[in-house]
């Protein structure tokens, strides 16, 4: 019969499971394994945009507002904005951001390789789709981001699709 | 129908408060707070009278009742525990030890029956009464941290559902995987028993599983340590204490 009183359980416990109780609140231990992050990020791709960038900050949601070209697109998900023909630039910009902040967070809300590849994407989105650099990173880097992306496990076909031909696009790739 | 032999780690709540009223004694300020600290770490304080005092053993809850009415309870003991000078837990100890060596000696001196061998068995002072003190000291508090979590995280008057939700996910993804030994659910399965709209409401969750546990664990340990550096000080202590008893095997 699992213990459900978890207060007597402590009481019982042995050191192992006390330390492990100490570590559970440390918020830089790792919250989701490595098998988890292939449904991660498809429901991180089907999650609203509006939803997670309307968490950035204040500013970021009365952004979202004034985006009327993008009332669209704010509604729908992660993924179709990548995939969309013709995505507003302002809100790859601010996918970008989001990405970013949560990259550079010890309590990121998203692990850090998910941030990553959002990252990755919304670069890749807008050279693609729209022909625009919305990042001052170096070609190099770039290359060395998508390439990490693309060998994710984790990362769907048609996600490492737009990853490569971002990457054939960047300057010194081969014709 | 036989109960079986007693069990040897005790509840906290092992004196019950029928008794503890009948104690008698004016407590210094008759304060709720001593009272419900004296309670809450009864459990080790009797572990480690037990491994200190073996032979003493058959009247182990008078003499813990008498060190609480005639020193826990009396003026100015509470004060003597000078925080910047040592831990509260070791001044406990101390303080208990020394209680049981006057009233041994207090005995010899006045010629009466006492163990002698009593007094010989402990000058060794070995290390394990001590440990076992502190690790029962710390099962205690975290018992006591999980179970003010559980309450104020399923207390209607807040923010619910997502209160509870944060109690289960903490619950699911961390303390069955610790006590029950089980693997926490896959991410895939959180996604419907939580409603979870994206990644982050679930990372969210956990946060806020983690920060309120923390945030009782300061309370739990502050109630004896003191504030800010002592508490910090404290968990760092305990936690270490553990870590290195984990590590033993």
């Amino acid at each position: 019969m699992p213990e459900r009183d978890y207060s007597e359980a402590a009481l019982r416990s042995n050191p192992k499971g006390l330390a492990a109780l100490f570590n559970s609140g440390s918020a830089t231990a790792r919250l989701w394994r490595p098998d988890e992050l292939t449904a991660i990020f498809r429901h991180q791709l089907t999650a609203p945009v509006l939803v997670d960038l309307g968490r950035l900050d204040l500013g970021a949601a009365a952004k979202l507002k004034g985006l009327t070209d993008a009332q669209g697109l704010i509604l729908k998900s992660f993924a179709e904005l990548f995939h969309h023909p013709t995505p507003p630039i302002e809100l790859l910009a601010m996918t970008k951001d989001f990405a970013k902040a949560n990259m550079s967070q010890p309590e990121s809300a998203l692990p850090h390789e998910i941030a990553t590849a959002i990252y990755y994407l919304s670069i890749a989105a807008a050279a693609v789709r729209l022909g625009e650099r919305i990042s001052q990173l170096p070609d190099a880097d770039l290359r060395r981001g998508y390439a990490w992306a693309c060998a994710q496990e984790w990362i769907d076909a048609d996600t490492k699709a737009l990853l490569l031909t971002a990457s054939g696009r960047l300057s010194g790739s081969s014709p | 129908m036989s109960e079986g032999p007693l069990p040897e780690e005790p509840k906290p709540s092992v004196f019950p408060e029928t008794q503890w009223t009948q104690l008698g004694g004016a407590a210094v300020g008759g304060t709720d707070d001593l009272d419900r600290l004296i309670r809450q770490y009864w459990a080790p304080l009797r572990i480690f009278f037990l491994a200190t005092f073996p032979q003493l053993r058959a009247d182990a809850d008078t003499w813990l009742q008498d060190f609480a009415e005639d020193k826990m309870l009396k003026a100015g003991w509470l004060s003597r525990a000078d925080r910047s000078r040592g831990r509260f837990r070791d001044f406990l100890k101390t303080s208990l030890r020394n209680f049981v060596y006057d009233r041994l000696n207090l005995a010899a001196a006045k010629r009466t029956a006492v163990p002698f061998d009593a007094v010989e068995a402990d000058l060794a002072q070995p290390a394990e009464p001590s440990e076992a003190f502190d690790l029962m000291w710390v099962r205690t508090v975290l018992s006591e941290t999980l179970k003010r979590m559980e309450a104020d995280c399923r207390d209607p008057a807040e923010d619910q559902p997502r209160r509870s939700y944060i109690w289960e996910m903490f619950r699911i993804r961390l303390l069955d995987p610790i006590f029950n030994d089980t693997e926490p659910p896959p991410y895939s399965e959180l996604i419907q028993r939580f409603e979870l709209v994206s990644p982050t409401d679930a990372s969210n969750l956990l946060f806020s599983g983690k920060r309120i546990f923390k945030a009782h664990l300061n309370r739990v340990i502050q109630d004896y340590a003191g504030r800010d550096a002592a508490t910090a000080g404290e968990i760092k202590a305990l936690e270490e204490f553990v870590a290195g008893l984990a590590a033993r095997g």
